[in-house]
């Protein structure tokens, strides 16, 4: 008791002094632990989530069509009441209304105010025709006199520091002043842009001799600024269509110009035909002679000197009028607007069986929603396929041909019928004039009028294919190129490379991982594991160089040799596999463990040095000694190929066929023999069954080359160095370690308990292996599968720089492939922020990211599934 | 060969209901199957050994000297270069045409193949190709004559020839053209001025034009801030035409020096001739390094290769970066990993640590575990394109709003740069930490959480003390395998802010010393930068493939450090159990 006191009593001394509460420095501690903890993780996760919101964010304005930002209408002072064109500046700040008399009425665009008027003279002849080139700067008018006057009005732009602007402007609104002539509008960085409308007529040409009236025309500008050539067509009121062009050289030295003209007339029209509008191309090779009925009469002019009617065709029903006809940006496409709203575009294609004389035909492309009345005027945009049309009863359409969709549908105060509609240059606007001289206004934002869901994931009939297609063209050198954004040819390409790949990696990796988890000791795995595994952090830059550089002109040069080792590899495996059998079974299991495997790493190393021997014989055997020469048709039948895909397919057959006619007799017989005797039986059924196998494909081969069939044109055509064959190997490395480590775990995770009653039960490993371990494990095997999978459908950079990049669709194996990853690494640094390739690009990888999260979730849910009946066993 | 289970199963209920037999039939045990599966282990294991095997053969033996072949072929013309690679072709008609009865022979005998050999032949600015293709038929001597050097340029390549030449401040030194000592201190002392040039264009110029520059934003700055015309930006104008005018001085002096120094360097030059006569005069300064490669040594020889490897890893590429050395792709490559593992390890632990540790364990944080486990698979490709639109865009376009309206319309951190690659490749990897902490988390037994929460400690104080010290081994392992994984990834870095050459490193001497918005080199980018996109490939092909090996490297070392930090620490609590 003494003892124990003094050790006792100093704790006890210490007990009244402690004190029982928590300290504050703890207590606070925790919360802010606790708040810390929460608010981060709480924010990590919501990060991650918020990156398919963020991508869904910027792919949405793909598929909303337009808006109207703020609309206008008004009557222009002084103005005439009827309306050949109006047109405006880049900047919507001028718009310009010519009248048939030839007055010209300059207004302010956003309020309407008139500057001073300007005209063209026409010395008091009456109008009667007028024409006038896409940007609306061009234009021709036809006289009742039978001449015709080219002019232009053009809005002259200059930037000027804001210094410059001169005092005692009248405001016409936050942005604008005027002169009454001239505007200025302050623009950011201290500066104003001046815009002046300017105008010019050329003198008049007298085209119709007899003096009929010139009903229709139009005029294209062509050529260099140093020799412009002018073509014009116009048609008179006797029907006689004329054309002509002017080229003008200029002298360099001597300044003096010359300008060459040469006239025809073409072909006549048929009789009746009622002229209502005539178009003429860029390069004035083709006329359409538009006839208030609906037919459409195409002159070939590319022999100027000799114009043909190269066809006639109706392209309203018959009880619908031609009400407008015009081009869209690059005169390819033709708008053909009716009298009952119908609004379709037409393009010149080479069909076979044409009945024209030029081989061409005029082909209906889309068609787009009717108008609810007569289409009385289309306006194409400068810059995409967009036009909008405006008809009879007031309504203007904002429509875009390639996609065929109406993006805004307008409708001008009033209800009188639009004369005339276009779409500013920098597709920011409408302007429409109605009958009564009223024009309408509207500032729009179309930013993705190409795209629907119809165009990125269907088939688009793209001006001048022949027909609907699926294409992933997104850049070229020309301005009037249109981008072609369909996602599929790269969603082929993806599904092309995954599936190849997994062809290739989820048996060896699958095959390996049973071996690894039911054959071999501790010791051997405990290596061997780790080595499949480092595959998996080799990073995919260096699989795609070695697989591009290295290994693509490798496997070009020992393609044989390459093909061959499919069949050489396993040959040489299953051959070293019987001939183990003739060991003596006590042998054999002595030397079950380490010296097996290192026989079967020779095995495969052997099946490697015979392709590497012998690749050029079978190249000489099978494929007339030129296996590219084959694979491209030049030579040879398909026969060898058949005969080499049949041959497993086929050793099979044999070999379930033996099983079913001898199966039990041989064993028997294997029985009364026993030991190494067995073996040699053995080997001998299994040489006989190849044997067998291999004289049923050539029969089968032979059979199938006789009645036509050929493989090549399908999963084996031409050859290209970067190929679909190299990407897979190179993605084997990414893949089979991932299946690899999934399945062999899900293996390991089978119960002990299973493996021991199965062996007890006197099941050989063999049996017990593929009988109780792998069902066991089945599900999870597959979750490794999957994982695999979705690593194959993301990976970027062996296929950015192994794939060739090719944005086909075509199964061939020995052809390449552009993937939607490769696709966005590629094509996303050039892109324009905010624009139509950036937002689709952004699509392609949400894409990417549900395919791959749809892949991964499976393959989790699986997993969990199987975790859970592993633990129940 | 296939059976199914039942058949076996019926087979030996036959074999045991007549005369019981002990043996296993041979179809039982399978052993034909075995061996597949085996060899497809097998084929799976030599398909990764052969793969490291190349890439560390190429890659140990780019720099080692190699001789210089002079081959003389049938036509008289001789050709001099490292012999790089041979192959079998298949010799066009006009090409069979040209030979001889007996050699077509040859060739037609062996299926129309004949075999050539790849020498690199340098001198560029003389050939206008890097490599020849000689056709082993037409060879008629090879030789390798003492005296041939192997001349790396600063332009155009290596020069495969002999020294005609020296010329030391304009006089002719004949007797240094064999003195190998001599002609190498020449050499020194013209590398010594040609660094020193270096050094006043680049340090002490770009200084000046560093200051430039900021003085220019400065004025830039308060005109936004205090509008322009103001009394201030008047003040600040006037006090910049001050500066400029004294810094202007300040260059005129550097660059009079450094023509004073180059015009001292064009007096010393150095005369080559290549194997057919052709001479060429060039600065000695714009040497690397030269050697006669076919009188080394095995000194000699490792003394280059030894310098090469120096040079690799310590200098700044050259020749579109086909030669020289790759220090700026392994700093961007430490710098953005680093960057990384500061982001990711907090946020990656904080997210276990609520998931395990403070969610209520429902349906939802099933989901959530779920989805955070999937999002390890989604393509890196996408979280750069993520970054790209939200971090660089998005974030950065505000920052620059914000922060540096005085560069726009110049991005400043409105594009790619480190910093949005780093937290780009944050987020990629972060489920890894999340998976790995969780894991080693929920490996701390309950009980000792209960006997800390038992003795009275609190919840964070159990975490801090008790939870997270036993974790931590498998949070280094998360952590570690995250960084292994983020140096490896190249695709999401093509949109968030890797170049192929960076003119100045994210980390410098100008305030504030860490340029976060800097774009930079990769090592990864490198690779595929040289391999694909250089003049040509087969000239880069050899540094890749070092690069290769060092990037490879680099991702073991920490691969293996993660296996054995995790073992350390596992056996450091071993002891500890209770």
């Amino acid at each position: 008791m003494a003892a124990t006191d003094p050790a006792a009593s100093p704790p006890a001394a210490s007990i009244p002094r402690r004190r029982k509460d928590t300290r504050r420095s703890v207590l606070i501690a925790d919360k802010v632990a606790d708040w810390t903890i929460t608010i981060g993780g709480l924010f990590v996760i919501i990060a991650v989530f918020g990156i398919m919101a963020f991508l869904a964010q910027v792919v949405v304005p793909l598929f909303t069509g337009g808006h109207v930002q703020d609309r206008a209408d008004y009557a222009v002072a002084r103005s005439e009441a009827g309306t050949l064109t109006v047109s405006t500046d880049e900047y919507r700040t001028i718009g310009v209304k010519v009248g048939p008399s030839g007055t010209v009425i300059a207004f302010h665009l956003p309020t309407g105010r008139a500057l001073e008027p300007l005209a063209f003279d026409f010395g008091d002849v009456p109008v009667t025709g007028f024409g006038r080139t896409l940007k609306r700067e061009d234009v021709a008018f036809g006289f009742a006199d039978g001449s015709i006057r080219f002019g232009r009005m053009r809005m002259a732009t200059q930037v000027l520091p804001a210094d410059q602007l001169p005092a005692g402007l009248t405001r016409l609104n936050d942005r604008d002043l005027t002169d009454g002539r001239i505007i200025w509008s302050r623009i950011p960085g201290n500066q104003v842009r001046k815009v002046t409308p300017e105008l010019s007529l050329e003198a008049p040409q007298k085209v119709a001799e007899d003096g009929s009236a010139i009903i229709a025309l139009d005029y294209r500008l062509g050529g260099t600024s140093e020799r412009p050539t002018k073509a014009f067509v116009a048609v008179d009121a006797a029907g006689v269509a004329r054309i002509g062009t002017s080229e003008t050289r200029t002298n360099m030295l001597t300044r003096q110009s010359r300008t060459e003209t040469r006239t025809a007339t073409l072909p006549a029209l048929p009789a009746g035909t009622k002229v209502k509008t005539v178009l003429m191309t860029e390069k004035a090779d083709q006329i359409y002679v538009g006839d208030m009925g609906g037919i459409i009469h195409r002159f070939d002019t590319r022999d100027f000197e000799r114009p043909t009617l190269a066809e006639s065709v109706d392209l309203l029903g018959a009880d619908e009028e031609l009400t407008s006809l015009y081009f869209l940006i690059g005169e390819v496409s033709l708008v053909v607007g009716g009298s009952k709203g119908t609004t379709d575009v037409y393009f010149r294609l080479q069909r076979p069986g044409a009945r024209s004389s030029d081989g061409f035909t005029l082909v209906r492309a889309h068609q787009l929603d009717p108008q609810t009345a007569a289409v009385t005027a289309i306006g194409a945009s400068q810059r995409t396929k967009m036009f909008v049309t405006g008809d009879a009863a007031g309504n203007v359409w904002l429509r875009h041909s390639t996609s065929e969709q109406t993006m805004l549908k307008l409708a001008a105060a009033g209800g009188k019928a639009v004369v005339s509609a276009l779409i500013t240059p920098r597709d920011d606007g409408i302007v429409a004039v109605d009958s009564d001289g009223r024009v309408h206004l509207w500032r729009i934002d179309v930013p993705h009028p190409e795209t629907t869901l119809g165009t990125i994931f269907g088939k688009v009939w793209y001006e001048g294919y022949s027909e609907p297609t699926f294409t992933w063209q997104s850049s070229s050198g020309t301005d009037s190129f249109e981008p072609k954004l369909s996602l599929v040819p790269l969603i082929f390409g993806t599904l092309k490379a995954t599936i190849y790949s997994l062809l290739f990696a989820v048996p060896i990796a699958l095959l390996a991982a049973i071996y690894t988890s039911e054959f071999v000791n501790r010791g051997v795995r405990a290596v061997v594991k780790p080595t499949m595994e480092m595959m998996a952090s080799l990073p995919s830059v260096v699989l795609g160089f070695i697989a591009a550089l290295i290994l693509a002109p490798i496997v070009e040069t020992w393609l044989s040799a390459v093909l061959l080792a499919f069949f050489a590899i396993p040959l040489s495996l299953f051959a070293a596999a019987h001939l183990w059998q003739l060991l003596p079974g006590d042998t054999a299991r002595r030397f079950g463990g380490l010296p097996k495997l290192v026989l079967i790493f020779a095995a495969v190393a052997f099946g490697m040095l015979v392709c590497f021997w012998f690749g050029r014989t079978f190249e000489q055997l099978l494929f007339g000694g030129n296996f590219k020469a084959w694979v491209n048709g030049d030579i040879g039948s398909g026969r060898p190929f058949m005969f080499l895909v049949l041959l497993p397919v086929s050793f099979i057959v044999a070999m379930v066929g033996f099983e079913r006619v001898a199966g039990h007799r041989f064993l028997e017989l294997q029985r009364s023999v026993g030991g190494a005797g067995a073996g040699l039986l053995d080997l001998v059924r299994w040489v006989a069954l190849l044997v067998l196998g291999a004289v049923i494909a050539f029969l089968v081969a032979q059979l199938l080359t006789s009645s036509g069939f050929d493989p090549r044109g399908g999963v084996v055509d031409t050859y290209v160095q970067r190929n679909t064959l190299v990407v897979a190997f190179a993605m084997g490395f990414a893949v089979i370690p991932i299946i690899y480590t999934i399945a062999e775990d899900a293996l390991n995770a089978v119960p002990e308990h299973l493996r021991a009653a199965s062996l007890a039960c006197g099941a050989t490993p063999w049996q017990t292996a593929i009988s109780v371990i792998l069902p066991t494990a089945a599900s999870g095997v597959f979750a490794g599968v999957m994982v695999g999978m979705g690593r194959a459908v993301g990976e970027t950079m062996i296929v950015v720089m192994a794939a060739g990049n090719t944005p086909i669709l075509d199964w061939n194996i020995f052809n390449g492939l552009r993937a939607l990853s490769a696709n966005i690494a590629v094509e996303l640094p050039e892109a324009v922020k905010n624009d139509t390739l950036y937002r689709t690009l952004f699509l392609a990888a949400l894409t990417l990211f549900v395919m791959t999260f749809v892949i991964n979730t499976v393959a989790e849910i699986i997993r969990q599934r199987f975790r859970r009946r592993a633990v129940q066993l | 060969m296939t059976s199914t289970p039942f058949d076996t199963v019926a087979a030996k209920g036959r074999a045991q209901s007549s005369t019981r037999v002990r043996t296993t039939d041979m179809k039982a045990v399978g052993e034909p199957n075995l061996w597949a599966f085996g060899g497809a282990l097998a084929f799976g294991c030599v398909m990764i050994l052969g793969f490291l095997l190349l890439v560390f053969w190429n890659g140990v033996t780019t720099f080692w000297p190699k001789p210089l072949i002079v081959v003389t072929q049938a036509d008289g013309a001789r050709v001099a270069g490292e012999p790089f690679r041979a192959e079998a072709f298949r010799p066009g008609p006009e090409v069979l045409a040209t030979l001889d009865p007996a050699t077509r022979k040859v060739i037609a005998d062996d299926g129309g193949l004949a075999s050539r050999s790849l020498y690199r032949i340098g001198n560029y600015d003389i050939y206008n190709e890097d490599f020849r293709w000689v056709s082993d038929f037409s060879v008629t001597d090879t030789a390798t004559p003492s005296g041939m050097m192997f001349i790396e340029r600063l332009e155009w390549g290596p020069f495969i020839g002999r020294i005609q030449g020296v010329t030391i401040d304009d006089q002719e030194r004949p007797a240094l053209v064999g003195d190998r000592a001599g002609l190498a201190a020449a050499h020194d002392a013209a590398r010594a001025r040609w660094r020193q040039i270096r050094h006043i264009e680049r340090n002490l110029i770009g200084d000046i034009n560093h200051r430039l520059e900021s003085e220019r934003l400065a004025v830039r700055r308060i005109a936004i801030r205090q509008g322009e015309g103001t009394p201030e930006h008047t003040a600040a104008l006037q006090r910049f035409a001050e500066t400029e005018k004294v810094l202007q001085a300040e260059y005129a002096k550097l660059a009079a020096d450094a023509q004073a120094l180059k015009a001292e360097d064009a007096r010393t030059r150095i005369t080559l001739a290549e194997i057919g006569g052709a001479e060429k005069t060039i600065n000695l300064s714009s040497v690397v390094r030269m050697y006669p490669a076919n009188d080394l040594d095995l000194m000699g020889k490792l003394a280059v290769y030894a310098s090469r490897w120096w040079e690799f890893v310590s200098d700044e590429p050259r020749e579109a970066n086909t030669e020289g050395g790759v220090l700026p792709a392994i700093f961007g490559t430490f710098v953005m990993t680093l960057l990384l593992v500061v982001v990711v390890a907090p946020f990656g632990v904080i997210t276990a640590l609520y998931l395990r540790e403070y969610a209520k364990q429902g349906r939802l944080v099933a989901i959530v575990r779920i989805s955070v486990n999937n999002l390890a698979g989604v393509p890196s490709i996408v979280y750069g394109v993520f970054g790209l639109g939200f971090f660089a865009y998005v974030l950065g376009g505000s920052i620059d709003g914000l922060f540096f309206p005085e560069r726009l319309p110049n991005p400043t951190f409105g594009t790619g740069g480190i910093l949005w690659a780093s937290l780009t490749l944050a987020l990629l990897t972060v489920p890894v930490v999340i998976v790995a902490t969780e894991e080693a988390l929920a490996a701390v037994p309950r009980s000792m959480r209960e006997g800390s929460l038992a003795c009275g400690a609190s919840k964070w104080q159990t975490i801090r003390n008790i939870v997270l010290p036993r974790a931590m081994p498998g949070i280094m392992t998360g952590v570690i395998l995250a960084m292994a994984r983020g140096a490896g990834e190249v695709a999401p870095l093509m949109l968030v802010g890797v170049v192929k050459l960076a003119p100045e490193l994210p980390l410098d001497g100008y305030f504030p010393f860490f340029h976060l918005e800097r774009s930079f080199m990769h090592l990864g980018f490198h690779i595929f930068d040289v391999g694909f996109q250089s003049r040509n490939s087969e000239a880069g092909k050899p540094m890749v493939f070092v690069t290769t090996l060092l990037l490879i490297g680099l991702i073991f070392i920490m691969n293996i450090s993660a296996i054995v930090i995790r073992n350390r620490l596992k056996r450091k609590f071993a002891g500890s159990q209770f």
